[in-house]
């Protein structure tokens, strides 16, 4: 003789500890365990697309930063490379050198918060997150001294940076290179054993390869399912063709897998940074162009890999300074769909954990 | 690359660099400062040497000046008022009504101070430093925080039942006022040394289980009720563990008088978390489950629900439940340096130091440790919780509790010396905490998850067929 | 005859009991009627108190207040909505009759009961150490085989539980 239960339905409302920003979860549950998820997303759509359709490129690129606001280089990189692309730019080999070190510190920095505020989610009350934002805070640090903002940062622009670093970066960067190794190996010993975190994340939320790709899944989540794809490597951009790094896969495809990815890739960040520090050469950071850019009509796709995973910019054009289309193929988003299926069948506090690994942010989802 | 050159610091910088600490600014006093420090220091040690001479001298034993047992004065106090031929209500309700004060400021000094306390400490596990603008080193931070409650609107929700809505603060302080009743302070310092002291202990904090549950019945509230249900499993699971290692200290023991137990703990000179390890982790872990303590507080995991069954309790009420938990922490304090740690005694110092003072260091570091676990420990899942409450804690507790009725019974009856028996029983529940703790979890088929993945670093790049061929190679 | 604070606490205790227990009659609300049980509880366990039962006064908080509250809570909560209504009944008149029937015969039968006299100063005379250390020689002396018994029954009672709520593959932890 079993007690019948039935359904109830609970609301993780827009306003939550943890749902990373402003973002809604309906869950059904049967007792302890979820029977179904229904996302609701929109609720920071600012509609940027449609208002890029009324600006210059160059004007674009601020939208950019406050898509994704915690990888605000990575953005702005992607929309610099695709309008490149379209118009035939050139750009100085500084400026690429540039550009992978301040996208390999955004990496760094955004893995920080992602990999923190999934520990808190599991209960850690912000202890490793506030480790971990040491490094973000020197990185961010860094971020103002070049130019001036530390989230939404305006820096890539078509054609090469807007700034050169000013001569006290340099030091500040080598010093931060110098002692990310040994912080990485405090964060690794924080968490190897610690019997409780692998408890939770161990085998919760798995996704297979197969899933992954059939489900578009990108970044260090795809990575994690095992499968070898990042764009660094597949199409370099830049100068990453002339970087010795590595990428980090996982095994199982579980939550810990990708927060272990996750901290392997800002290992390989910090030698990616190394030579590039070591390689820069001197030059212009930025070759002139038009202020109203008018690209030859025609349609590209440019992608770059963020800290999230593939960030592409679908722009057309037509003449016109203007974009006819612009299209943000936001990581987050697609990631997303990939909750339900980690969600049906366990239990609350491992959805709130595996949402947490996915690391979206609703910037990214509702652009 | 360019010369090294160093940025002007941000404001924010120089108050980094600027910033000193407590030691740093005393050694940094100028000279009046230090003679006045000098004399304080000076006067202290004539003060202490003074003290040590009516210890050694006995000047203060028994006297109503020995102020190293508060009992004393007391009771010259209800000798003088029976000898003014009052009444015996009057002294018998004087001292209820000093030894009430006594723990009311305890537990309300506590309150206050402690959240300040917790703060601080936090913060300092977090490496930053936690309250500091309300007041001198942020003192004042609770009293803002106490205003602040006191000042907001009283929500009731709509479908709340009013009785059961106004009940749970109340009845959930009472626990964390009535535990305080048996501890023992000093020899005759204990409000009310019943001889049951014990199960009093257990059933005090039962009755907070049933305040629990009403908040989250009557909120109204899916959230509130889901916070409540968890809450209310684990603290009924995990008060067997906390009787089954007090019954062992019991046994050992053999009486319920808390002032027995210490007095035992006295005489064999030895602390019983030394005799009584298992029981003595038993209860610290299953007392954070029953106060609802980071790594189990998973009824008011706030990553996920919000706040628990008190979601919908704003102002005091809110404020009460978020004071009883710290409340709670510091009864689960005494009752843990009372039990497992000595209570009062310290070797003989009780007899320089009052009581009193050594049980309340002994109390702020057991608090300490739970400040500390919370600070640095995720939370356990909710089954991961139940499992280990009923297949490992309860299980254990009993084969303890066996052991430990054999050991107390040749403590007891044989006439072999305390320091061979109760010698020997350390070393067997040394042997039984570690290896037998070992044995029951490959026994139960606990699989050790320290055997963390490490990712592969690679430099192919593909898809589905890649990552075969990387898994298959690895 | 017994001093003046016991007396006080007896009318005292007595009237918080009977008061819940007349408050559980009457109050609509099921749950209302629960924490008056829980008020009678309690007082009853103030009552032992008058005794100098204070094992039994303690083992009343922790297993009635604490335990049996909080399982009736449980099957109150399991209960469809319209059970808990504690109002209407057809059963007022016979439940009456049968509580008077009920409370004349107990009445009946601790009045004219011998029992043995021992309140008070004499109890204090009479008492070895402590209450607890009576209950448990009389526990394994003279009343072992009830205690075993009883231990039996409960460890059934236990399996019981544990069968009625054990599900298929895939059970979810129980509450």
């Amino acid at each position: 003789m079993t007690t019948a239960n039935e359904p109830y339905v609970l609301n993780i409302g827009p306003q939550h500890p943890s749902t990373h920003g402003v973002f809604r979860l309906r869950v059904v549950m049967d007792g302890e365990v979820i029977r179904d998820v229904d996302m609701i997303v929109g609720y920071l759509h600012r509609s940027m697309e449609k208002l890029a359709e009324e600006r210059t490129y160059t004007q674009n690129i601020p939208f950019t930063d406050r898509a994704d606001y915690l990888a605000a280089m990575s953005n702005n990189l992607g929309l610099c490379l695709a309008v490149e692309r379209l118009a035939g730019v050139e750009v100085p080999e500084r400026a690429s050198y540039l550009r992978v070190i301040f996208a390999e510190l955004q990496r760094i920095a955004s893995h920080a918060m992602a990999n923190g505020t999934m520990v808190s989610d599991a209960g850690a009350w912000q202890t490793p997150l506030l480790y971990m934002f040491r490094e973000r805070e020197k990185i961010l640090d860094l971020f103002e001294m070049t130019c001036g903002a530390r989230l939404t940062t305006n820096y890539m622009r078509i054609g090469g940076v807007s700034f050169d670093p000013p001569p006290e970066f340099w030091p500040a960067l080598r010093e931060l290179v110098d002692e990310m190794p040994a912080r990485i190996d405090e964060y690794y010993s924080l968490v190897q054993d610690n019997e409780i975190f692998l408890a939770r994340t161990q085998n919760v939320g798995v996704i297979s390869a197969a899933d992954a790709i059939n489900g578009s899944l990108v970044g260090p989540a795809l990575r994690g399912s095992g499968v070898p794809w990042d764009l660094r490597k597949a199409e370099p951009y830049c100068v990453y063709d002339r970087m010795d790094f590595e990428v980090p896969v996982g095994r199982r495809g579980d939550v810990f897998d990708r927060f272990m990815v996750r901290m392997e890739e800002v290992r390989q960040s910090t030698r990616i940074l190394q030579q590039a520090i070591a390689q820069i050469p001197d030059g212009p950071h930025k070759t002139e162009i038009p202020l109203a850019l008018r690209p030859a009509p025609g349609e590209v796709y440019g992608r770059v890999e963020g800290p999230r995973g593939e960030l592409g910019f679908y722009l057309v054009s037509d003449g016109t300074p203007a974009p006819y289309r612009f299209h943000v193929r936001a990581p987050s988003l697609i990631n997303l769909s990939l909750l339900k299926e980690m969600a049906v069948g366990a239990s609350l506090p491992d959805a709130v954990v595996a949402l947490g690994s996915l690391d979206i942010v609703v910037g990214d989802i509702d652009r | 690359m360019t010369a090294d050159v160093r940025r002007p610091a941000t404001p924010m910088e120089q108050q980094i660099r600027e910033h000193r600490s407590l030691v740093q600014r005393a050694l940094a006093l100028g000279g009046g400062w230090k003679f006045i420090l000098g004399v304080v220091g000076l006067g202290t040690l004539i003060a202490l040497a003074a003290g040590g001479f009516l210890v050694v001298g006995g000047y203060l034993d028994g006297r109503w000046y020995d102020i190293r047992d508060l009992g004393i004065p007391t009771s010259h106090l209800v000798y003088w008022m029976q000898a003014q031929g009052l009444s015996p209500a009057v002294p018998y309700l004087t001292t209820a009504l000093l030894g009430g004060l006594g723990i009311l400021s305890l537990v309300g000094g506590w309150l206050v101070i402690g959240s300040w306390v917790e703060r601080r400490v936090i913060a300092k596990f977090q490496i930053r430093q936690g309250p500091n603008r309300v007041g001198l080193f942020g003192l004042l931070q609770p009293v803002a925080d106490a205003v602040k409650l006191m000042q907001k609107e009283i929500l009731i929700p709509l479908g709340a039942d009013r009785l059961l809505f106004f009940l749970p603060p109340i009845l959930i302080f009472l626990p964390a006022m009535l535990g305080w009743a048996p501890v023992p302070w000093a020899p005759r310092m204990s409000y009310v040394d019943m001889n049951v002291g014990v199960v009093y202990v257990i059933a005090i904090s039962s009755l907070g289980v049933l305040a629990v549950f009403l908040a989250g019945w009557s909120s109204n509230n899916h959230y509130a009720l889901l916070g409540a249900m968890r809450t209310v499993a684990m603290m009924v699971s995990y008060e067997i563990p906390i009787s089954l290692s007090l019954l062992s200290v019991v046994l050992l023991t053999g009486s319920l008088q808390l002032s027995q137990i210490v007095a035992w703990q006295q005489q064999y000179h030895v602390w019983l978390i030394v005799v009584l390890p298992l029981a003595a982790f038993t209860f610290l872990f299953a007392s954070t489950a029953e106060i609802n303590r980071t790594p189990n507080d998973i009824g008011e995991a706030e990553s996920e629900i919000v706040a628990g069954f008190h979601t919908e309790y704003s102002g005091m009420k809110a404020g009460l439940f978020l004071a009883v938990e710290l409340g709670n922490a510091i009864l689960v304090g005494a009752m843990m340096s009372t039990f497992f740690l000595g209570g009062y005694t310290l070797f003989g110092l009780e007899l320089w130091i009052p009581g009193y003072l050594i049980l309340a260091t002994k109390i702020g570091a057991v608090y300490f440790v739970f400040v500390w676990l919370r600070a640095t420990l995720p939370r356990f899942r909710l089954d991961q919780l139940m499992g280990f409450a009923w297949k490992f804690l309860i299980p254990l507790a009993i084969i303890q509790l066996l052991v430990i009725a054999v050991e107390s019974m040749v403590i007891a009856q044989s006439g072999l010396p305390g320091i061979v028996t109760v010698g020997g029983s350390i070393a067997v529940n040394l042997v039984l905490t570690f290896v037998g703790v070992r044995a029951w979890a490959s026994g139960i088929g606990y699989v050790s998850e320290a055997a963390a993945s490490t990712p592969l670093l690679t430099n192919t790049v593909g898809g589905l067929r890649a990552a075969e061929r990387i898994r298959v190679v690895s | 005859m017994e001093s003046p604070g016991i007396i006080l606490a007896f009318w005292i205790f007595s009237a918080i009991t009977v008061a819940g227990c007349l408050m559980v009659l009457v109050s609509r609300n099921l749950l209302h009627a629960l924490v008056f049980l829980v008020l009678a509880f309690l007082g009853m366990a103030g009552l032992f108190l008058t005794l100098s039962a204070d094992f039994i006064a303690v083992a009343q908080i922790l297993i009635y207040a604490g335990s049996i509250a909080v399982l009736m809570v449980f099957a109150i909560m399991l209960t469809p909505l319209a059970a808990r209504d504690n109002g209407n009944s057809l059963y007022v008149l016979p439940a009456l009759a049968a509580g008077l029937g009920i409370a004349g015969i107990i009445g009946f039968v601790a009045v004219n009961s011998p029992w043995a006299q021992l309140t008070g100063d004499a109890l204090k005379q009479g008492d070895p150490d402590t209450t607890v250390s009576v209950i448990g020689d009389l526990l394994v002396g003279r009343y072992v085989l009830p205690f075993e018994v009883a231990s039996i029954l409960l460890f059934f009672g236990l399996l019981g539980a544990i069968v009625l709520v054990h599900e298929r593959r895939g059970a979810r932890e129980s509450s």
